[in-house]
Formats: structure tokens, sequence, C-alpha cells
């Protein structure tokens, strides 16, 4: 009898832990719990973006907002787990390179019809009306949050130390004033050189520069007349210039450095000059190293073209497609896109803005931020281009271009290999496509 | 031939009385039935379910099309132009962190084991690296080492071993180096922990007996230390050989496998094909490490079992 009991105990437990496992959480109360989550995660971004959750609760009673924030590295693959199992995720931060995968594979909720008439679109700027089709299918997945995009970091005092009168224009003055700050005795060099991880973006940065005026600016690694941007001469003397700056102005051990050595570089005062998004601006504000008259921003550096490509990227909030709750998520969509949230969220992550009354704000016409004003002001010089980020073998595209720079960078892979490589690439994935 | 002292010994009692007949057992088995519901559900579905995508295209970019692809996976892996530079630096990564982490955590066991004012205190924080994340660790040495503004450099010129920094993790030759110093630093204390546990099963008469015969120090722990724990010796060297096989963590936070793969092992390897969503092929290089961990460990034991017999 007791040998039975002690069964029957077993298989209940069993049946428990099982059941436990599949109990879920939504509240009864009649309130609808919203779960968003974040990518570019960091500590002071998640409370910007708690501290809307909490304005919007506060406009809608009916509605909580749980935000998950995982870690920036796997916040991508999390939310890819996620999506592919349908639950737990209503809203989400969908990147430029997220965009792709995740519509191809049927996660993302098309928000077209529903946005029709919505009061906000009157308020956008023509880049953040552009970002909300997706190209390949027209469909809107997501409106922006704000913009990246390039500007030179650079050292004032250091520049005027080393007899220039202004900060560089150009790549070619960029490898003039940094050779010439460049000091490895004293610890002291020119340019925060991008060898580790994403270094694809910079060389790409110049090779379109380069080649500004030949490229279609909708897909900024293919010429109006066909091909790839990698197989022009300009292509050639751009990557030339860069890895000149690289042997003449560069920390020999940025062949390994990623964004985290690039801005401590820059922030702790031992390189001249850093090509970053405006998010850096920030970072460096806090650096004990430097004061607020020893550093500025420039605009991206032209090319030998005498003009510069501005990459365009971003990211903004989309909605999963198997959300229950579609109606609130859009609710909460159009909450961080119109009125102050927005503004709110571009301020304290320094980012270009998806509003047009920012352009009367005073925060984006002094310090750090003039140069952006410079660049909009400027558009047949800086010219907005798009890459195609969107593309499903983006990743692979990055880590590919990532692992041959090193091979050059240390002497394995000479630069007319890497671009031949880049071109086969490009025109065979174009071919396939 | 302990299992067949157990069957003996169980031949010898009734028949009626066998601890897994009957209603007992089936008592015994609904008891075991909540942990093996568990290891089966958590551990050993989602490894075959994982196994199968190695033969699928499956990749998280696009899942419109997971259509079985047979051993198409493994033929991308071999013929990949790295894959014989990730083999090698995988043995190297294994070989070159485990002897130092052997010897010294020896040492260190062996110095542990006498008694002295503060011994807790030390074993402490002698065992404090293990519980600290891989991943930390990498993130940490990667500062450590980072050329300009690392410790390392400016302790070595401090002392005048060098008179310009060292480009550790840019350097193809000196990347691997301070990957494994890495690994070592943090292994050192698993073989601590392991081996002065075993310390504590030698009898102290044993080198007291020794003593008596005049034995120095060196001959006891060659003759005494040594043979009596030898098995635990054997079963650690095994299980940190699995563990450093696996274990991407230091690598991927100091170098990511770079500069251009130099650092690159099978398993850093596979996690940044899960990064560019390619889960076939990252799939595929796991089950191609679970084959040469278990061609590795049957070799091992068997090794270790031929070396007991021939010494017994």
């Amino acid at each position: 009898m007791r040998t039975t009991k002690f069964g029957i105990a077993g298989i209940a437990l069993t049946a428990a832990l099982a059941l436990t496992a599949c109990a879920g959480g939504e509240p009864d109360n009649g309130t609808v719990k919203l779960q968003m989550v974040e990518s570019l995660t960091n500590p002071a971004r998640t409370d910007v973006i708690r501290g809307l959750l909490d304005d919007f609760e506060a406009e809608n009673p009916g509605i909580t907002v749980e935000l998950v924030s995982p870690p920036t590295d796997q916040a991508d693959q999390k939310i890819q787990q996620m999506l592919q199992s349908g639950t737990g995720i209503d809203v989400l931060e969908v990147r430029d390179i997220t965009v792709g995968p995740f519509s191809t594979n049927g996660w993302l909720y098309d928000m077209t019809d529903d946005l029709q008439g919505w009061s906000g679109w009157d308020d956008l700027t023509d880049n953040a009306i552009s970002q909300t089709t997706y190209a390949e299918d027209g469909k809107t997945y997501s409106i922006p949050y704000g913009f990246y995009g390039l500007s030179l970091f650079y050292r004032t005092d250091l520049v005027e130390e080393a007899g220039f009168d202004a900060a560089p224009t150009s790549w070619d003055d960029l490898l003039e004033q940094a050779s010439a700050i460049q000091d490895p005795e004293k610890n002291r060099f020119g340019y925060a050189f991008r060898g580790g991880s994403n270094a694809n973006s910079n060389v790409v940065a110049i090779i379109t520069s380069y080649a500004a005026d030949k490229i279609n600016v909708d897909n900024a690694f293919e010429l109006t007349g066909g091909g790839t941007v990698f197989s022009t001469p300009e292509a050639a003397a751009a990557v030339k210039t860069y890895f000149e700056i690289f042997k003449k102005a560069s920390p020999p051990s940025s062949v390994a450095w990623g964004y985290p050595e690039m801005v401590e570089g820059f922030s702790n005062g031992s390189t001249a000059f850093l090509l970053q998004d405006p998010e850096v601006i920030a970072a460096i504000q806090q650096s004990s190293s430097l004061t607020e008259e020893q550093w500025s921003t420039a605009p991206l550096l032209v090319g030998a073209s005498g003009k510069a490509a501005q990459p365009v990227s971003s990211g903004g909030w989309g909605i999963a497609k198997a959300t229950k709750h579609p109606e609130e998520s859009l609710k909460l969509i159009k909450f961080l896109s119109e009125g102050d949230a927005p503004i709110t969220f571009a301020k304290e992550n320094s980012l270009v803005p998806i509003l047009k009354s920012a352009a009367d704000d005073e925060f984006y016409k002094v310090g750090a931020w003039e140069s952006y004003l410079y660049m909009t002001e400027h558009p047949d010089v800086y010219i907005p281009v798009t890459q195609p980020r969107t593309v499903s073998w983006w990743t692979e595209w990055a880590q590919k271009a990532d692992t041959e720079i090193q091979q050059v960078l240390i002497g394995k892979m000479t630069e007319a290999e890497m671009l031949a490589s880049w071109d086969q690439y490009w025109t065979e994935k174009w071919a396939t496509k | 031939m302990g299992n067949e002292v157990a069957l003996r010994r169980g031949d010898s009692a009734s028949p009626r009385r066998r601890v897994f007949s009957g209603r007992h057992g089936w008592t015994i088995a609904a008891f075991l039935a909540p942990a093996a519901v568990f290891v089966g559900l958590f551990i050993y579905y989602p490894m075959i379910s994982g196994s199968q995508m190695a033969f699928r295209n499956w990749n998280l970019n696009n899942l419109t099309d997971t259509s079985w692809v047979g051993f198409k996976n493994f033929q991308a892996i071999f013929e990949n132009p790295d894959f014989g530079t990730i083999l090698s630096n995988s043995i190297v990564w294994v070989v070159a962190s485990i002897v130092p982490q052997f010897l010294i955590g020896f040492a260190i066991a062996l110095w542990l084991r006498r008694k002295f004012r503060f011994r807790g205190l030390y074993q402490a924080l002698i065992f404090f690296p293990w519980a600290i994340s891989g991943f930390l660790i990498g993130i940490l040495f990667r500062w450590m080492f980072n050329s300009e503004f690392g410790v390392i450099n400016d302790l070595l010129s401090k002392v005048g071993l060098i008179d310009q920094p060292i480009p550790w993790l840019a350097d193809p030759s000196t990347a691997m180096v301070a990957v494994i110093v890495a690994n070592v630093w943090y292994g050192v204390t698993f073989f601590t922990i392991m081996i002065l546990a075993a310390l504590q099963s030698v009898p102290d008469e044993m080198y007291e007996a020794a003593a008596l015969d005049g034995s120095s120090k060196p001959r006891m722990l060659f003759s005494i230390t040594i043979p009596t724990i030898r098995t635990t010796l054997a079963l650690t060297v095994l299980l940190r050989v699995i563990w450093i096989f696996n274990f991407p963590d230091i690598i991927y936070a100091m170098t990511g496998g770079g500069p251009a793969n130099q650092t690159q092992i099978f398993t850093t390897w596979m996690v940044t094909t899960t990064q560019r969503g390619d889960y076939g092929q990252a799939s595929a290089i796991g089950l191609l490490v679970i084959g040469v961990l278990f061609v590795f460990a049957a070799f091992y034991l068997l090794a270790m079992r031929e070396k007991k017999e021939v010494q017994s």
C-alpha cells in the first residue's frame, strides 16, 4: 500500500513539474500587459525608455508595459528566439540590420494599413518617413526612433599644437594631421582606428565617399551603372589612404580595437581623432581626462571626390506578428513616435531626431551637434546614402569583411585581394537573390 | 571488476529480493521519473532536436526554407580555408592551457595542504576566480592586455623588460599567448580544488612511515602522493580537457577569434557562426566537437585503464 502511495506521489510530482512549466502570467484584472524588448541596451537608455513607458501607462490606464533589456551583444539573438517561439513579445526594437531577416521569416506585424491617416506623419522628417518603408516589400514594419550618422570627433588642442588651423575636412587631411600628431613615445596617437569588430563600417564609409559620384544612393554598394563599388579605382585609392592612416597614424594594437577601445582611446586623451556616431557625445562629455574646450566634432570626411557618403543607419519600434494585443501595441508605437517622446529619446541617446520640429531646437545647434546641422544643410556634399544593411546576409558579410580587414592589417592579404573578394561576394549575392 | 563483485553479491542473495522487481521496482522508477523526465526534457530533447539542424538548411535569417541538406553543412566546415588553423588553434589552446594549469594547481594544492595561519582565507582567495564568469574574465584581461592603456605592458615597461608596448591582442604571434595566460589564471583554481580534496585522502601515516625510512620529499611525492591520487588526477585532466575545448568565453571576449582567426577555436567559431544566423552550420560544428571529445575520452580512458592494469 505504502509503495502505491509513493508511486502516485512520484507521478503527481512529475505532473506538477510539467504543469508549472506551462503556466502563463497574464494579469486577470482587465488590464492588458505588453512586453517590450529593446536591443541596443545600456543602463542609461533603459532608464529613458522606462520613463517614457511610465508616461504611456499614466496616459493609458488599461495598459501596462514590461520592458525587457537583454545585454546588447546577445539582444538580437534573444529577440530572434522569442519571435521564433511566438510568445512573450509584443513590441520590439527593430534595427535596420534585423528588419530583413525578421520580416522574411514573417515575424513582424505589418502596420501599413493601421497607420493610414495617422496624425504623426506630418511631423516626421523626410528621412524618417523613408525609413518607415521596408524597400523589399514596401510595407511598414517599424517607425524609426532616430538616426545614427558619422562625424569626426577631434582634439582641438592637439590639432592646434601640431600647427593646423582647422579640423581635417578630407581623408587626406586626416592622414596628414594624424601623422603629425602621432608620437608613440608619449603614448599619443593620431587616429582611433577600428580594426576589430565592425571594422568594415569605416572602410566602407571611406570607399563610398571616394566613389560618391558613382554610387547608387539607395544602395551605396552598387554603382549607378551596375557592378559593385569595390571594383572601382576609387575604392583602391580609398583603402590605400585608409590603411596608410593605420600604418602612420594609429596605435599598432588597433588591429583589435572595437567600439569600447576606440571610445576609450579618444576619451582618455591618447588619440586625437575618432570617427563615430553621435551617441559617443554623451560618453566623451563624461570623460574626466578631457575638458569641453579640448574637443569638438567636424563633419564626416570627404573623399577624393570632394564629397562624403553619409551612411544613414537607424533603428525603430515595431510589433511582433504573434502579439495578442496589436491595438495596444500600436498605441504604444504611436506614443513613442509623436509629441515629446521621440525628442526626449533622441536627446538622451544623442541621436539625430525623427521630427521636423527638432531643427528649431537650440539643443541641436550648439557644440558637438553643430557639425550634424552643417551636414544636414549641405546634402550635396554630405550625401545621405543607404547601405544594403537590410539584406539577410548582412551579418555574414560583416564577419567576412572584418576578418579580411584584419588579414590586410597583419599582412596576410593585399588590399587588392580584399577588394576583389568583396566585389565577388556582392556580385554573387546579387546574382542569386 | 567492481560490477562483477556486485553481481555475485546479488546472486548469493535470494533471487526474489532483487531490488528492481515488482512493486518495489515501480516505486523506485516513480521516484526516478521526475529526474529522468527533467533530464530528458531539458537536456536530451534539445540536444537531439538541435542536432538535426546540422543536417538542414537552418538559417535564422531566412527560415522559409529549412530543407534537409544531408552532410552539406559538414562539408562546408571541412572545406573552409580556415579549418586547419582552427583545428591547430584548438589543440594549442587545450594543451598549452592545461599543462600550466595542472602544474600550478598541483603546486598550490600541495602548499595549501600544509597547516598554517589563515589557511582558510588563502583557500577562499585562491578559489575565488572559479566563481567569476568566463566572459567577465575575458573582458578584464582584454583591458589588461591592451597595448596602450593596459596594466600588463605598464608593469613590463616599469620593470624594464620592454622598451615599447607589445600589441598583445593585435599581433598574431602574441594573441594566443594572451588568451592562454587568461585561461591559465582562471583554470588553476579548479585543479587546486580537486587535487586538494584528493590529497586529504592520503593517510598521514604513509608519509610518517616513509619519513622514518629516510625518504626524500620528491620521493614521497612520486611514490606516495601521485600514485594514491592518480585516479582523481586522471579524471580531473579529462574533465578539464573537455571543458577547455568547449570553452569559448575568454577567447570570445578578448579577441573574438582574431586577429584574422589566429585565436579562433571550434567553439568560438560556433558562436560566430550562430551570430550570422547559420544555426545549421553552427550545429554541425557542435556535433563535430562532441565527436572529437567522445573519441578523445574513449582513448584517454582506455589508456588510463591499460596503464592501471600494467601497474597492478
